[in-house]
Order: structure tokens, then C-alpha cells, then sequence
């Protein structure tokens, strides 16, 4: 791990035995955990290359006993680290080792689905996936989809903003969750926003979802639901450039189409992915570009001529249309399984996550070849072309001295470069301790003081996932002070844990 | 009054700063379109930000437009109309309901307020298209948030906060919008003489149909009065419930047909295609049957948001017991309720019911002799409200920017 964590308090850890007694008598019998093999599951999240056993896990099963905790957890100036499913790939619920490890997989149960209004009330341990399994004998389903939906929950969609392949034409998690019950860190419970489609006031939800865990905890979730489109249809093609592909996105964009789903591959992650499941890719090309459209079949039909005559004009060498669901889902079949496929072909891979303006794609495939040259390291592409966000998948062996370190320099001069293009750090997959101490490179101390003040506001000792986000701890009273005179805000040097 | 016109970015720090020195608070004014909305400022120094009205760049097919907080939004929409593309979320112009002439304002005051139109059902409101800002906080530091792409999750959405803040978090100088292709074409179904309450489950039934619906709206018959309004033309004296259907024309005519079928237990929908449905919508969104120069011009009128399904119970519940009018958007979500001028223009009654539902209420036009006795915004429980004052002393911590905006009575 080459990331520095907050200094364990050893004041609380040597009360280790006395907070794991009082945990006890908040939640009863198995919920909480504290021997050392029983936490091994808990020692990291999807970000596996990051490790560290908690002090101890405890997993609550009722909004009252969230709010015991953390109030138990504030008045002893304890660390909290929440956590969803665990399917984080910025490490946003790694453990600290002097920290309580909330664990809302408990929260499992489905309270309301209110068709009428188009809306489903869950508990935030409940999976993506199981929303619209839940709602889909009516026709209806949750519309972010993010890859690990069969295990990843929805208070874990919450803090990371989730995305998915299909938030280019449905948004993003912020765009369909409507109101929540938090409990903050002072064992506060608060309803924010409902069943009403904008909330009174500031727009606390708006800020709450993908602040990370560092804000609340929260304990209920409201959603929007929407009735599925009547048939979905992809069009697949090759092309001779990378350029010419992304010629034709921005084609498409411009003729007015918002397609469901708009995917690009390169070279490498289409051999892989060909490798992996046998979609029928074409091999030779060196973009490969999957456009889906949904709606009334007799509009996706009319979508379909005209992405396929833009293809056209942009020089497509390869082109498939799907004539039916099992085509559609063949097509989508490599997409979907490009990061296992590029782990077939290699022993560790990193999966990195930027955005950049669609269209400087060109430029940044170039660079991000110049880098892999650099770091003699190979890399795949899958990007989600549509709203430009970047997934370079960095391979790599840890078992070799150096090459870890290797693949996460190569990655961090990757989400540089991004953000030189006018791109940012990260379009769906958080910052958390991954992406932590190249905030710098796209915000301003200035920047970042402004969101660490917020988080003052609902969490003034940082108590809540310190470490995660911010690469600077700063003390509240010094954030929130005042400094009236010209010029800039003189900022402290404060050293970098 | 001291109205300070500032040219730039670094004026807006400049004069933050100076006022923080001073604790003088500062009203953030763009074109003043809104400005009836709120508590009025309890200050003398105006920041006028009109002279911010940059394009700064527009990007028909990145779907981004950067722009000025004092951009007007008028040329901003004629602007992206040009390469057809339009803010989704249909932003109203509230002129007519204030009665302030045309002007629909400025881009910040858009955002400051967060009015989303028709629209909002499919699409989202004004905290759904901003993508990225620059604004001057409380500090009288400038700080930027979001970024200049669609897709973004670093740090904070600081962006959420600052829509419908009406300017007491930080001064936009700068912002970011996502811009949308324009549907093909377009039909609304008209349907005539519902109560309410079925009008309502009308629109449900619309809205939870798989023909994506982009607008959904109810007036009875009561509201429509003005004898110019293409609304009151194609009601014929009774109740008119419009749903709208875009998109491209073979998909539009389509579902047309196939939600024609699903509604027809509320009666035989007429079809209204493009030139007459296109005119039928902005007099909803802007909410032109209680204009300010109508026949429910001196009432009062507030903006009641709900749960849609509830909708219409609560609005005819509202303007039985009050002998008011009332009109719905969202399918029901949103109700606009003209009521008959009141020592508290009903204030208790409209927060208790619509609280009752899960909804919340803002008084957006009455005499500022009104507003200073009855609080403009739904005033939150009492966490919540403490957890707002700290978001606000996060940006804000003298109260310098808008101070009294949204809260009445409100001291530093």
C-alpha cells in the first residue's frame, strides 16, 4: 500500500475491549465481529491491493442502532468507516485500523414500492439489482446499472454517485434518487427529501449522494423508477481508427441521438474480451464501437438506419445490427466481461476511471500508448464513449519487484493527463484513497477547503472515513476561519499524512 | 442604494472581501427578474452581475455550454435553439406571474432559483443539467466545483447545493451547463372535463406507462379566464388535462396511438401535433393562467411540490376549503395555488396539508407586506434546519451573501 492512512489513535486502541463491549450492548448476538479471523473478509473492498484489518466490525440491524453507534462513536472521538457490499473501486470503505467498521449489510429489506408515484423506499443494503427485480413484474426497473450490480448495494450507489453503461440517456445515481434517512455521526436521524420530486430547501440529497461516507450514514433510500423501454436494439462496429470512432460518436451526438448505451474498445480489450467470450468482435480493427438504442421498436428501427449511415460516413469496416435480444445480449456479452477477460491475460490489472471531453479521445489514447511505453507496462481501453468517461485497464504482475509501484504511477500520470485535456479525476468510481492525493491536480487548496468546510458541517471532528477523498486533514475552527483582507486565503502548510 | 456593477470575476472576489470587512450584507441581483421571490434583502449594497454575460464556450456536440451567471438566459436559449439544443429541464420564466415585464432573466438567477418547467417528470430539474462552477463564496474566496464533462464524481457535488440556493451559499461567476438535442416533434393529448383527483390518476397512468412521457399538466376549468390563451381556446369551458409525448415523428405518432388506448377509461383524447402543442406548454410552464396581469392577479400564489400521485386531492382539497384555484404540472407533483388573499395567505393551511403528504410549499408571489409575516420557504424540521444554517455558515459564515433571502427574520 503506498498511501498514507491517518496515525492509528493509540488512545482508542488501547480501549479497544471497552468499545467492543459497548458495541455489544448497542447490537446484541452476532453483530458485532472482533476476532481477527472473522474480519478478514472485512479487510478490504473491491480495491484489493489495498489492505488493513479494522478495529472492529459491527453491523447494525435498525436505524436506532446506527444512531447508538455513531453517537457512541462521536462522544469517544472514535473513527467510523461505513460500508455497503464492498464493491468500492477506490477504496472508499478500506478500513483504518483504529476505526469501527459500519456495516449496513443487514439493511436488506424492501419497504415500500409505491407504483403510483414511481418510486421504491429500500434500505440501503439492499442490491441494485434486486430494486428491479423487485419492481419488473410491473414493467418498471432502477435505471443505474453499474457492472456490479448483482452484488453492489444501494447506499454504496449512494456515496459513489454510481454510474453504469446506460446514465449517458438516465443519469447518473444523483439523477434518480429522490430522499434518504441519514443518521449523521452526532447519532442525528434526519429525512432528507421523500416521495416529492425536488426536496425543500438546499438540496441536501444532491450533495449527500457521492459524498464518499464521509457525511452520514444513511439508513433508507427513496428511488425514482421508470417503465423499461419496449425493445432495445445495438449496432456494432468496427472501425479503422481511433479517431474515425470517435468521429462517429460525436456524429451521432450532433444528429440529436442520446443512444441508451454508448461503448468504445480498443485493440487490446477487444482480443481480450474475443478471447474471453466469444461475441464474434472482429479482430482486426482498432476501435470497436457499440451503439445501443431503446424506446418503441418502431424508434429504435428509424435509430438504427441512422447510426448505421453515420458509421458509414465514418469509415466503419465492420458492422453488425442485432435482429434479436440474444444478439443484443451477445454484443454487450464482451463489453460487459472486458475487465475479468483482461484478467484472463494477466496476472493483476488496475482499472482506472477518468473522464475527458469526448472529444479529445484521440489524444488521450495516444498518450495513454506514450505512458504504457514508458512504464513498459501494457494497458486495454474500454470507455464509455458516450459521456467520455476513460476505463484504461493497466496490466501488471505484483509478484515482480516494482511493478505495482509501476502500474500506479502509470495510472496517476493517466487521470494527469485527463484532467490536462479538461477532464477529471473520476467519472463514477469515487476518489476515496485511490485517487486521494491527486485531488491537488484538479482543485485549488481554495477548492478543497470549500468542501472540507461542508464536510464540517455535518461532521465536525472528521470522524466519519477520515483519510478517504481529501489528501490535506484540516481542523474545522481553522477552516472556518475568516480571513478579511486582499488577496489570497493564507493557507498553512500543513504536512500530508 | 449602492449598486455595485462588477465586470468580472475578480471583482466579485474584491467586493465580497470588502463587504466581509465590513459585515455589510450583499443582495446578488442579475436582472432582477425573481427578485419579488423571497424575503426581501436586508441590506442596501447590491452586487450586479449582469455585466458577467460571456459565452464562454459552446460545444453543440459535447452537449456543454459555459457561460457567465449574468449571461441573459433569452439569448442563451436562442443561442443552442440555433444548433437545436435546449435545456432540458425547460426553465420558466416567471415574468408573467410576477408581473415584470419579459425579461426571463439571467443563467445564475435560473440556477439561484431552480424553477424547472414541464419537463422535470423525464427529465430533471436545473441540479440535473449543471455540470461544473466558479463561484465567489461567503469567504470572499473563489473556488471552483464540478468540472467541464458530463460524467464526474470528484469531490463534493457542490453544484446540487448551489441550485435553488437563491444566492446565499456563493456568487456563480461562471457555470457549466449540460445542453440537450431538441425532440424531432412533438403531440400532446388533450383530454377534457376531469375532476382533479381523476385528472391526476389520468396522469399517473400516462406516467407509468412505457411511452416516456415529457410533460403531464391539469387545469380545471376555473383557472382558464383569459379569453386570449390558446389553453383557454382548446378547453371550451372545461377542464383540460395535456400530456406530452416527443421525440422522433414515427415514435411520437406511435405513442400517441398506443397511450391514446391506455387512457381511453378518461375519455377520447385529442392528438394536438406540433405547431399547436409547442404553444400549449410554455403558458404551463411559465404559469401564465395566474398572471400577474390575469383575472388572479392579486392573489397570492404558492408553489406546492408532492408526491404526484397525491396531487390532486391535495390541490382540490386547497382550493375547496379556501374557495382558491389551483393547476397542476409533474402529473400532480407540482401544484400552483392562486388563493384568496388572507392575513397568512393560508400559510398554515398549505404547509400542514402538503407536509401531510410529504410535500413542501413556497409562497413565490405575494405583496413583500405579506412576506414579511409569513415565511416565503417551507420552513424544514427542526435538524434539518440546524444541519441548513451549518451548510450555510460553511459557505456563508457572516452572513454577507443574500442574508434574509430564505429565511425570515434572520440575523447574522
Amino acid at each position: 500500500m503506498s498511501i498514507k492512512m491517518p496515525v492509528p489513535d493509540a488512545g482508542v486502541l488501547g480501549r479497544r475491549e471497552e468499545i467492543i463491549t459497548a458495541l455489544r450492548r448497542i447490537v446484541p448476538g452476532e453483530g458485532v465481529i472482533s476476532s481477527a479471523a472473522e474480519m478478514v473478509p472485512y479487510e478490504s473492498d473491491a480495491l484489493n491491493s489495498y489492505r488493513q484489518p479494522p478495529m472492529v466490525v459491527v453491523l447494525p440491524n435498525t436505524t436506532e442502532q446506527v444512531a447508538q453507534v455513531l453517537k457512541y462513536c462521536h462522544d469517544n472521538g472514535i473513527r467510523v468507516v461505513p460500508r455497503g457490499s464492498g464493491t468500492s473501486l477506490s477504496g472508499g470503505s478500506l478500513p483504518l485500523a483504529d476505526a469501527v467498521l459500519l456495516g449496513m449489510g443487514k439493511f436488506k429489506r424492501i419497504r415500500e414500492i409505491d407504483f403510483d408515484n414511481r418510486v421504491v423506499v429500500t434500505e440501503p443494503g439492499v442490491t441494485n439489482l434486486a430494486i428491479s427485480q423487485a419492481v419488473a413484474h410491473a414493467g418498471f426497473y432502477y435505471a443505474p446499472d453499474p457492472s456490479s450490480q448483482i452484488a453492489c448495494s444501494i447506499g454504496g450507489n449512494i456515496a459513489e454517485n454510481s454510474g453504469g453503461v446506460h446514465c449517458l440517456k438516465y443519469g447518473m445515481t444523483t439523477n434518480n434518487v429522490l430522499g434518504c434517512e441519514i443518521v449523521l455521526i452526532t447519532g442525528e436521524i434526519l429525512r432528507i427529501g421523500g416521495k416529492a420530486p425536488e426536496c425543500s430547501g438546499y438540496d441536501l440529497m444532491g450533495v449527500i449522494t457521492g459524498s464518499e461516507g464521509l457525511l452520514g450514514v444513511v439508513t433508507e433510500i427513496t428511488v425514482r423508477i421508470l417503465q423499461k423501454p419496449e425493445t432495445a436494439r445495438a449496432v456494432m462496429a468496427g472501425f479503422p481508427s481511433v479517431e474515425s470512432a470517435g468521429e462517429c460518436v460525436a456524429r451521432i451526438i450532433a444528429a440529436g441521438i442520446i443512444p441508451a448505451g454508448m461503448e468504445m474498445m480498443d485493440k487490446p480489450a477487444t482480443a481480450a474480451a474475443e478471447a474471453f467470450v466469444n461475441a464474434g468482435y472482429p479482430l482486426d480493427v482498432e476501435a470497436l464501437l457499440i451503439v445501443e438504442l431503446d424506446g418503441p421498436k418502431v424508434e429504435v428501427d428509424e435509430l438504427i438506419l441512422r447510426v448505421d449511415a453515420i458509421a458509414r460516413e465514418c469509415g466503419q469496416t465492420t458492422c453488425q445490427i442485432s435482429n434479436s435480444e440474444e444478439e443484443r445480449l451477445l454484443f454487450w456479452a464482451g463489453r460487459k466481461a472486458a475487465f475479468p477477460a483482461v484478467g484472463r491475460i494477466s496476472p493483476d490489472y488496475i482499472c482506472m476511471d477518468g473522464t475527458i471531453p469526448r472529444g479529445r479521445l484521440a489524444e488521450a489514447l495516444t498518450r495513454i500508448r506514450e505512458l504504457s511505453e514508458k512504464y513498459q507496462l501494457r494497458c486495454a481501453n474500454v470507455f464509455h464513449a458516450g459521456d467520455g468517461n476513460l476505463h484504461p485497464l493497466i496490466l501488471f504482475d505484483a509478484n515482480l519487484p516494482g511493478e505495482m509501484d509501476s502500474a500506479e504511477a502509470f495510472g496517476a500520470d493517466i487521470l494527469r493527463t485527463c484532467v490536462e485535456l479538461g477532464g477529471v479525476l473520476t467519472g463514477e468510481h469515487g476518489v476515496g484513497v485511490e485517487k486521494r492525493d491527486l485531488m491537488p491536480e484538479m482543485f485549488s487548496d481554495i477548492d478543497l477547503a470549500q468542501q472540507q468546510r461542508l464536510k464540517c458541517a455535518f461532521d465536525s471532528q472528521g470522524l466519519l472515513n477520515p483519510g478517504k477523498v481529501f489528501p490535506t486533514l484540516h481542523r474545522c475552527a481553522e477552516l472556518g476561519r475568516v480571513h478579511v483582507h486582499a488577496g489570497k486565503l493564507a493557507f498553512p502548510e500543513l504536512p500530508r499524512f | 442604494m449602492d449598486i455595485l456593477k462588477v465586470r468580472d470575476a475578480a471583482d466579485v472576489e474584491q467586493v465580497v472581501q470588502a463587504t466581509l470587512a465590513n459585515e455589510q450584507p450583499l443582495e446578488i441581483l442579475g436582472h432582477g427578474s425573481k427578485r419579488a421571490i423571497g424575503h426581501a434583502s436586508a441590506t442596501n449594497a447590491v452586487l450586479d452581475m449582469s455585466a458577467l454575460d460571456a459565452i464562454v464556450s459552446y460545444e453543440p456536440n459535447e452537449l456543454l455550454l459555459t457561460v457567465g451567471a449574468g449571461a441573459p438566459l433569452a439569448d442563451v436559449l436562442s443561442l443552442i435553439d440555433s444548433k437545436n439544443q435546449h435545456f432540458a429541464f425547460e426553465p420558466m420564466n416567471s415574468a408573467k406571474l410576477l408581473g415584470t415585464g419579459h425579461d426571463a432573466g439571467t443563467i445564475g438567477g435560473m440556477l439561484a432559483a431552480g424553477f424547472a418547467g414541464p419537463r422535470r417528470v423525464k427529465d430533471g430539474g436545473a441540479r440535473d443539467h449543471l455540470l461544473g462552477a466558479h463561484a465567489v463564496s461567503g469567504f470572499g474566496e473563489t473556488f471552483k466545483t464540478g468540472g467541464k464533462v458530463v460524467k464526474n464524481v470528484t469531490g463534493y457535488d457542490l453544484c446540487k447545493l448551489l441550485c435553488g440556493s437563491w444566492g446565499t451559499l456563493a456568487v456563480m461567476t461562471e457555470v457549466t451547463l449540460k445542453v440537450m438535442p431538441r425532440p424531432e416533434s412533438q403531440r400532446t393529448l388533450v383530454l377534457l372535463g376531469l375532476d382533479d383527483v381523476t385528472a391526476v390518476r389520468a396522469m399517473t397512468a400516462a406516467l407509468g406507462s412505457p411511452y416516456d412521457v415529457s410533460g403531464a399538466a391539469h387545469l380545471p376549468a376555473s383557472v382558464l379566464r383569459d379569453t386570449d390563451s390558446r389553453l383557454t381556446e382548446i378547453a371550451g369551458g372545461k377542464a383540460l388535462t395535456l400530456v406530452r409525448l416527443e421525440g422522433i415523428a414515427a415514435s411520437v405518432k406511435h405513442r400517441a396511438g398506443s397511450l391514446t388506448t391506455t387512457l381511453a377509461t378518461y375519455g377520447a383524447a385529442d392528438v394536438v401535433d406540433d405547431d399547436v402543442s409547442t404553444g400549449l406548454w410554455p403558458l404551463v410552464r411559465d404559469v401564465t393562467p395566474f398572471a400577474a396581469d390575469g383575472a388572479f392577479g392579486t392573489r397570492p400564489v404558492w408553489r406546492i411540490v408532492c408526491p404526484p400521485a397525491s396531487g390532486g386531492k391535495l390541490g382540490q382539497g386547497l382550493a375547496g376549503d379556501t374557495g382558491g384555484d389551483v393547476l397542476y404540472d409533474w402529473g400532480g407533483g407540482l401544484i400552483w395555488a392562486a388563493l384568496p388573499a388572507d392575513s397568512d395567505a393560508h400559510a398554515a393551511l398549505v404547509r400542514g396539508r402538503a407536509e401531510a403528504v410529504g410535500g413542501h410549499a413556497t409562497l413565490v408571489r405575494a405583496p413583500e407586506t405579506l412576506r414579511s409575516t409569513v415565511d416565503v420557504f417551507h420552513p424544514p424540521q427542526s435538524g434539518v434546519a440546524a444541519l441548513t444554517q451549518r451548510v450555510k455558515h460553511s459557505f456563508d459564515p457572516k452572513n454577507i451573501l443574500n442574508r434574509g433571502r430564505m429565511t425570515r427574520g434572520t440575523t447574522p
